[in-house]
């Protein structure tokens, strides 16, 4: 670990600030320490938040408001995000360990970092750490690894749960810094590597996230998620989905699909949603439509299991969600 | 009258003093001015190391020295191997050239004042290597394999090619397990202190009395010079047998800056630093009669080591004596890889074996229509005939039957894919486990104080299963005084001669000495109690007087009688002792003793998913006394969730590229947690085996890993139909 000044900020006002002068935010801690650790974060001063009023879960009839400093399992038990968001609920609970989530917070969450063993290990190459060293995993060990949105500058996989349902149910972040406060859809806050690995969020130097909002949808009630990994606990998804359906007198008027383990970046499916929608429940459409849940997946040398998983996986849980098992 | 302490559900003796933080492992040890020792690792697979830069490291405020092969001092490295050492190899010689054998090789020492500096500092020195292109597959190796001497690499008896020709079934098959790391939870470390040319070492290990001498035969002292104490052992499963490099460098850096150095290794520095179980790769040939009578057995493994030591397993003892097979032909051999030394991991040799022999007895079973457990059952042996030795005791039958009723065995429908809860498909499975009987020569010193308390030693080691626990419980009985007046101390390098902690031997031979010297302790009590004209007990004879609760008294007038506390304080004493011995005899020899199990695994699995949970795990086992049945159930379920990880999770992972281990951390390399672990129980046959050792054990902590993941692969047939030979059975291989 790398020596760092530490301060703890009182007001948003006082955090922002030192957002401003270079401090990198501090939380849960559960991503930033282990990383600071090993050496792959090394900011020269950090400043904790965690007494900054951005802890309150809310539930009204336009959405849910989730202060990002909310930590994991409080919002997992939340009573109205489990009755009207199930999907987030259970990402939550299949995250992580319930130490983990007793710790870490619903805005460091979505600022977590690729579990890929090798941008873990200052000693290999990785273009997310060092741009320009090239990517180990490329062609090293990648089972774990993305087949989806990658590029040859980096294939490493996004870790969150919750990010993947808060993808389904259109989430929107909403950011501050001195400069005043701006509000970013998830679905682009999350960047893709592209030739810029390093750059994963659309987030402004000195910028703090202050809460996530969902919006209240129909289909947000009837939503679930699914998490194939390799343990059946404390383990990082092989392959997942988030699916919100909405049916109506057995028509699905609306429909959510967004998976994980896959991909970059949560992982949205425009083409399996756009084959559900006005479309009537069965086993059959379930696996019809999870049949282009890998459209443009790309594999590498160990994971190319993922893609079939992956149609799989969709399909089993539009079944869960949609019934007709 | 007090009820016996062996055989009597106690909880451990060290439990409190555990849980509450009192317990003091290897890394708590403090020392006035002590300072801070971390080791920088290779980050290379192989080649030469041509720079160092400490410059950035050593600017830092708190850093006392940083040495390297550059200006390490150079150690006379003298002959030293135990039966822990690879038989043919030199141990790595650390900081003493500019080779870099294997990626994650310790290449320099960094000393500071504090932790914190020391971990900074390490990471702020720059090599520079001429990097060689590392070869570390077992699989695409082209080095000339190496044999084992004698039995270890080839074994033979009848004619097995021509068994294989008129058999009535054939099953050949090949099995692949991967790379495992031990993993025990306390990270290894070392505090090393010196005074003058003597050296205490605090450390984790399973052997006191081998790393003293080791460390000795590495800094040219007399044995006597070091001393090592390790109370504690966090778990360990044979990573802590050996003395690693960084114990050496630990002593290296304590006398370099004339301090007390603590050294603890990250979780990714034991990865490479601590051993590993090697891969292994076998083929297995079985041949039948149409009756299921074994014919004829192939056994081949090749399994990797580095290129500097050969260590062996006994992967072929499997092979020569658990079933009645007249035509045997087995090899082994080892492929030298640019990769740490591997050493034993728990049930060394014989759970590779079992994985692949288990599995292709269950397919020829199939084959066969056979029951698997008939097929078992049809081919016990009356005699070990790899020696014509009787056994000791060989209750396998009895494992089999008591477990398959306890599990519900005649229940099953014997077809593939005959039963399906939901998603999941449910299958079971059988498999054998047998471990061999090990014993060492092992002595005890048992003691007495005037105060009533007695204080047993001896230099073994606890590393979880309860050695404090069991050798209380031992001597409890054999002195007659309650296990609350009972201390039993291990874990110092000073005390009376014992082996290795490993092999499980332990209870079987230090357990003897612990038994012969309260026996002769007892007995040396009631000799001055009978001989005292003020006792009692004056004039009895001997044999009539019995000890309980700490009491002498006559079994026939139970009035009569006196404590041991009066005796010593009517005779002036402070305290009584006795030193008791076990040397392993020619039972050795004329008996061959193993413990046995039969394992019994219910798996669902979802195919479409490729999921694979176990749902039920269950061993029957014949292992001989049960000494302490509470910290046995402890010891054998906690082996059975290790069989659990082997068969579904566990694989250290290398980039083959240049030798880098891509998981080496508790994030990476899975072991099960709690809800990969449901059910687990497990079934100890009364009994005991007095031919084997006189407290009449046989071993359990080894036996326990064995046949637990054939017998998970095998329900994973039963439940699907497909026969996974690659181990841990990963997702997509069921998909």
């Amino acid at each position: 670990m790398h020596p760092f000044s530490f301060t703890r900020a009182r007001t948003i006002d006082a955090a922002l600030a030192a957002g401003a002068r270079g401090g990198r935010y501090l939380a849960g801690g559960t991503t930033l320490v282990d990383l600071m650790r090993e050496t792959v974060e090394r900011p020269s001063s950090v400043v904790d938040i965690n007494d900054l009023p951005l802890h309150e879960i809310s539930s009204t009839s336009s959405g849910l408001r989730i202060g990002a400093l909310a930590r994991m399992s409080d919002v997992g038990a939340h009573p109205a995000v489990r009755t009207r968001y199930p999907a987030i609920a259970q990402a939550l609970e299949l995250s992580a360990s319930a130490q983990l989530r007793n710790a870490a917070s619903i805005g460091g969450n979505l600022m977590q970092r690729t579990r890929c063993t090798y941008f873990r290990d200052v000693s290999a190459s990785c273009n997310k750490r060092e741009p320009g060293t090239g990517c180990a995993a490329l062609h090293g060990h990648n089972r774990t690894h993305a087949i989806l949105g990658t590029s040859e500058a980096c294939v490493a996989a996004h870790p969150s749960d919750l990010a993947v349902a808060l993808l389904a149910l259109d989430a929107v972040i909403h950011l501050r810094s001195r400069a005043g406060a701006r509000s970013v859809p998830v679905a682009n806050f999350l960047l893709r590597p592209g030739t810029t690995p390093e750059r994963e969020h659309d987030i402004r130097p000195g910028e703090l996230i202050t809460a996530v909002d969902v919006p209240a949808a129909a289909h947000t009630r009837t939503s679930g998620y699914l998490k194939v990994r390799d343990r059946q606990s404390y383990e990082f998804a092989l392959t997942s989905a988030a699916v919100a359906l909405h049916i109506e007198e057995d028509v699905i008027r609306s429909a959510r699909v967004a998976v994980g383990g896959v991909a970059t970046v949560p992982w949205r499916l425009p083409a399996v949603e756009h084959r559900l929608l006005g479309a009537r429940p069965s086993r059959q459409l379930w696996v019809d439509a999870a049949a282009k849940a890998a459209d443009g997946a790309r594999s590498l040398r160990h994971n190319a299991f993922k893609a079939e998983l992956l149609r799989r996986t969709v399909a089993r849980q539009l079944g869960t969600v949609g019934g007709r098992k | 009258m007090t009820p016996s302490a062996v055989g009597a559900p106690v909880s451990r003796v060290d439990g409190h003093a555990k849980v509450t933080g009192a317990a003091t492992y290897a890394a708590e040890f403090e020392a006035p001015r002590l300072v801070h020792a971390v080791m920088v690792s290779s980050t290379i697979g192989l080649g030469r190391v041509t720079g160092i830069d400490t410059r950035a490291a050593r600017a830092q405020q708190g850093v006392l020295e940083i040495l390297s092969h550059l200006n390490a001092p150079e150690l006379p490295y003298r002959d030293f191997r135990t039966s822990i050492d690879p038989p043919v190899g030199e141990r790595l010689h650390v900081l003493q050239d500019n080779r870099v054998r294997f990626f994650g090789q310790p290449i320099a020492v960094v000393i500071a004042e504090t932790l914190e500096t020391a971990r900074h500092a390490a990471g702020l020195v720059e090599v520079t290597y001429a990097a060689e292109q590392p070869s570390t597959e077992l699989a695409t190796s082209r080095a000339r394999p190496l044999v084992p001497a004698g039995e270890q690499g080839n074994y033979s008896r009848g004619d097995v090619d021509a068994a294989l020709r008129t058999a009535h079934r054939v099953v050949d098959r090949k099995y692949r397990m991967v790379r495992e790391s031990h993993n025990p939870m306390e990270p290894h470390a070392t505090v090393a202190r010196w005074e003058g040319d003597t050296l205490t070492l605090w450390d984790k290990t399973q052997w006191v009395q081998s790393t003293a001498p080791q460390i000795a035969a590495v800094f040219g002292l007399p044995k006597s010079a070091v001393r090592v104490i390790s109370p504690y052992v966090g778990g360990a499963f044979g990573s802590a047998l050996r003395a690693w490099p960084h114990v050496t460098l630990a002593a290296m850096a304590a006398r370099h800056v004339g301090r007390p150095v603590k050294l603890v290794l990250t979780r990714k520095q034991m990865f490479s630093g601590t051993g590993y179980r090697a891969a292994v790769d076998q083929r297995i040939a079985l041949a039948s009669d149409r009756n299921g009578r074994l014919t004829g057995l192939v056994h081949e493994a090749r399994a990797e080591t580095s290129r500097y030591e050969q260590h062996q397993d006994a992967v072929l003892e499997l092979a020569r004596v658990l079933y009645s097979v007249p035509n045997v032909r087995a090899s082994y051999r080892l492929i030298p890889l640019d990769v740490p030394t591997p050493t034993f991991a728990r049930g060394p040799g014989r759970t590779p074996a079992a994985f692949a022999i288990e599995s292709a007895l269950d397919e020829l079973a199939y084959e066969l229509r056979m029951d698997p457990i008939e097929l078992r059952l049809r081919n016990e042996p009356a005699r070990d005939e790899s020696t014509g030795r009787p056994f000791s005791t060989r209750r396998l039958r009895e494992c089999f039957s008591v477990g398959a009723q306890k599990f519900g065995w005649e229940r099953r429908n014997p077809r593939v894919r005959s039963t399906r809860d939901g998603h999941w498909l449910i299958g079971t499975g059988v498999a054998t486990a047998c471990y061999h009987t090990l014993r060492g020569a092992a002595r005890a010193l048992a003691r007495i104080d005037a105060d009533g308390s007695a204080t047993v030693s001896s230099a073994t080691s606890d590393m979880g299963p309860g050695t404090y626990t069991s050798m209380s419980q031992v001597a409890s009985d054999g002195l007659g005084v309650a296990m609350s007046k009972v201390r039993f101390r291990l874990g110092d390098s000073h005390l009376p001669l014992a082996p290795s902690h490993g092999g499980s031997q332990t209870m079987a031979s230090v357990g003897s000495a612990v038994q012969d010297a309260c026996d002769k302790l007892r007995e040396a009590a009631i000799a001055l109690a009978v001989a005292d004209p003020q006792s009692p007990l004056h004039g009895a004879d001997p044999q009539q007087v019995r000890v309980r609760g700490g009491r002498l008294f006559l079994r026939s007038a139970p009035h009569r009688g006196e404590t041991y506390e009066r005796l010593l304080r009517r005779q002036r004493r402070t305290h009584l002792e006795a030193s008791g011995t076990y040397t392993p005899g020619e039972e050795v020899d004329r008996y061959s003793s193993y413990a046995y199990g039969a394992v019994f695994a219910e798996v669902a699995v979802d195919e479409s998913l490729g999921l694979v949970r176990v749902r039920r795990l269950l061993s029957a086992f014949d292992a001989g006394r049960i000494i302490s049945p509470k910290l046995a159930h402890s010891q054998a379920i906690g082996g059975m969730v290790g069989g659990i990880g082997m068969a579904l999770l566990e694989h250290s992972v290398t980039d083959h590229r240049d030798g880098r281990l891509v998981n080496a951390g508790m994030a990476d390399y899975l072991v099960p947690v709690n809800a990969d672990v449901p059910e687990v129980d497990a079934l100890y046959l009364n009994g005991e085996d007095k031919t084997a050792d006189p407290i009449g054990v046989k071993g359990l902590g080894e036996v326990t890993i064995v046949g637990v993941a054939p017998a998970i692969a095998n329900a994973v047939h039963h439940a699907t139909g497909r026969r996974v030979q690659n181990l841990p059975i990963t997702l997509e291989s069921v998909l």
